[in-house]
């Protein structure tokens, strides 16, 4: 086990960044998770820890390390692939027993160690099949259980789950919580899904454009997010962002309507900035009881909520209410903030005024 | 005409036309696997009923035919082709399959083009080339020519069956420990297999039935089966029957080897499209 360092790791393909400078400690056990959009540089950074990608510039070190030079087979890490990379030609208790056969454990040792690996992800029985026998989420199990087979000092997920159905996907969510709590070895997983990031992490590293925008425990990315790509990347339905200027104290929106700004926020007069409020952050109550009065675009039940879509001015509003709310289009609502979790960002730069 | 009478309509014409194919394919491969067993005098009657003989096949491999000779060159110059094209092909094939190379489309292009150019046109350059280099006539030489042959192909042909090995794999292979040999032999290669094996079968089928460059660059002892075929135009005439019992020695391999590439052919094609 071991910590992971990046110290101004730069890919770069031609005039292309991938990743652009960014440096990164990961602690020794910690569970960091890359999460961004598709193509901002997540899946590259980890590539480069495996050793998959050679960085243009920078180091990487495993431990006090630095592996820049050394090959995948010496850097010591397990990686999970997206499509789980196993090995069609092998039955199952082949794919989890290779990496001790390529690394020359003795055969003797192999039987028990790959018995035990299979148990942990409930493989016993399917040992004896081939991959292209087995469903999507026992093809995972088998990525998963050869890569837990040793004991690396380095586990590398690239996007393990995105492969399942939905109800898979949170069973064996809640499946990686537990081995990783079990096992505790330094974990770096990619995901651009925000449940997972936020349900597994110690740390989140919120990456866009080859860049991390913010690191940090998935109860801050949430509650204090430092921009308005974090703010709208977790959460979902996602933030509320309502384009508009301050004028004493006020926020206005571009239509005009207003919502008075709780102390705590910045007061000075300025135009260009958005207020950012979450679904869940909003309450729905009768006409007059709230800030500010509006009508029913749309009523949406998920089943644990009711999610009320309203429009103020140009702009949509969602909030989350509890699911026994009956509202119908068209009804005239009011709508009150939570103070306490509004959010004040800079129009043109994104970033969050305090 | 009704849509239905339209469709019958069609399918018998579909068969009519199937069995017309089917006919002009097999006619004469039908005729030469009964000449083969007829005597000379009954070989241009078409007769379906006949005493059928096993002479001819005797006869072609005595004096002074000796086609026994020319099965061995065939077999030997065929195989050892297979067996260097192979691994040399692979090892082509991967690199172009997996490593960004400098002009790697215009090297691709350029492997392919060799085979457009005509083989009467190189011919002579060979022949004077083994000449000088005392090949003329040699096994060797005809395994050298064969293999300049089968090798563009073979190189795009296996690349086509290492594109369709998800990269992911080799990468995982990678990563638990393998080095970029050890990939190559324990995941690629058994992965590639079918593959490879529809290659080799292939390439023997060309060298197997090459005619223009053994039929110059041989006289006597290094003669290949299809141009031993030519000695039995004799002074008595075409000698069918004989020729028919040679062309069918000629034909038996590819058949089982047409019947294994079958399933390999199938199952190398679908590798890919199948996780």
């Amino acid at each position: 086990m071991a910590s992971v360092t990046l110290r101004n790791v730069t890919k770069a393909w031609g005039p292309v960044k991938g990743v652009d400078d960014q440096s990164l400690q990961i602690a020794d056990r910690e569970f960091l998770v890359l999460l961004g959009p598709s193509g901002c540089g997540k899946t590259t950074t980890m590539r480069m820890i495996a050793g998959l990608e050679e960085p243009s510039s920078g180091d990487i070190l495993i431990g006090e390390h630095r592996v820049n030079d050394e090959l995948p087979k010496d850097r010591d890490i397990a990686m999970v692939f997206q499509n789980y990379g196993l090995y069609p030609h092998m039955s199952v208790r082949g794919n989890i027993a290779y990496p001790l056969k390529v690394r020359g454990v003795a055969s003797a040792d192999i039987g028990p160690r790959v018995e035990a690996a299979a148990r942990q992800v409930e493989l016993t029985e399917l040992l004896d099949r081939k991959p292209k026998a087995l469903s999507g989420g026992q093809r995972q199990r088998v990525a998963l259980a050869r890569a837990i087979v040793r004991t690396p000092q380095v586990f590398l997920m690239d996007e393990p789950l995105s492969n399942l159905d939905a109800k898979l996907r949170v069973s064996m969510r809640a499946e990686l919580k537990n081995l990783s709590h079990r096992l505790k070895v330094t974990t770096v997983y990619v995901t651009h899904d925000q449940i997972e990031a936020m349900t597994l992490a110690d740390r989140v590293a919120v990456m866009s454009e080859g860049r991390i925008l913010q690191l940090g425990t998935p109860e801050t990315i949430y509650n204090d997010p430092a921009s308005v790509f974090v703010a709208s990347f977790i959460g979902s339905p996602a933030m509320n962002l309502i384009e508009g200027h301050l004028r004493d104290g006020v926020f206005h929106t571009t239509e005009g309507a207003l919502m008075r700004l709780p102390p705590g926020l910045p007061r000075q007069d300025r135009g260009d900035v958005v207020l950012g409020v979450r679904p869940e952050d909003i309450s729905v109550g009768a006409p007059g009881e709230g800030d500010v009065d509006v009508t029913v675009f749309a009523v949406e039940n998920t089943g644990d909520s009711v999610l009320t879509t309203i429009r103020l001015g140009a702009e949509r509003i969602v909030a989350r209410g509890d699911r026994y709310q009956k509202n119908a289009i068209d009804d005239r609502i009011s709508l009150r903030c939570d103070p306490a979790h509004l959010y004040l960002f800079d129009r043109s730069s994104g970033e969050r005024l305090r | 005409m009704n849509a239905r009478t339209r469709k019958r309509v069609l399918a018998v014409l579909q068969n009519v036309a199937i069995l017309l194919f089917i006919a002009t394919m097999l006619v004469p491969i039908v005729w030469i696997a009964l000449a083969a067993f007829k005597q000379h005098v009954d070989v241009y009657q078409l007769k379906l009923v006949f005493t059928p003989t096993l002479d001819n096949f005797s006869r072609v491999f005595a004096a002074p035919y000796f086609l026994g000779d020319k099965l061995i060159n065939s077999t030997i110059v065929a195989t050892i082709t297979v067996l260097i094209a192979i691994p040399i092909a692979t090892g082509a094939a991967y690199a172009f399959s997996r490593f960004r190379l400098r002009g790697q489309t215009l090297l691709l292009v350029i492997i392919l083009a060799t085979q457009f150019v005509p083989a009467v046109v190189i011919v002579l350059p060979f022949f004077l080339m083994f000449r000088d280099l005392g090949l003329l006539d040699t096994r060797t030489g005809l395994v050298i020519v064969n293999l300049a042959i089968v090798m563009p192909f073979a190189v795009w042909m296996i690349k086509g069956f290492i594109d369709g090995i998800p990269i992911d794999t080799e990468e995982a292979a990678l990563v638990d420990g393998s080095s970029r040999l050890q990939v190559i032999r324990n995941i690629v290669l058994p992965m590639a297999a079918p593959g490879l094996v529809t290659a080799g079968i292939f390439c023997f089928i060309i060298a197997w039935n090459e005619f223009l460059f053994a039929l110059i660059l041989t006289s006597k002892n290094a003669v290949t089966l299809p141009i031993g075929l030519a000695l039995f135009k004799a002074e008595e005439g075409d000698l069918w029957n004989l020729m028919a019992a040679a062309g069918i020695i000629i034909m038996v391999p590819m058949f089982v080897l047409a019947l294994i590439i079958r399933r390999h052919f199938v199952q190398g094609m679908t590798m890919g499209a199948v996780r």
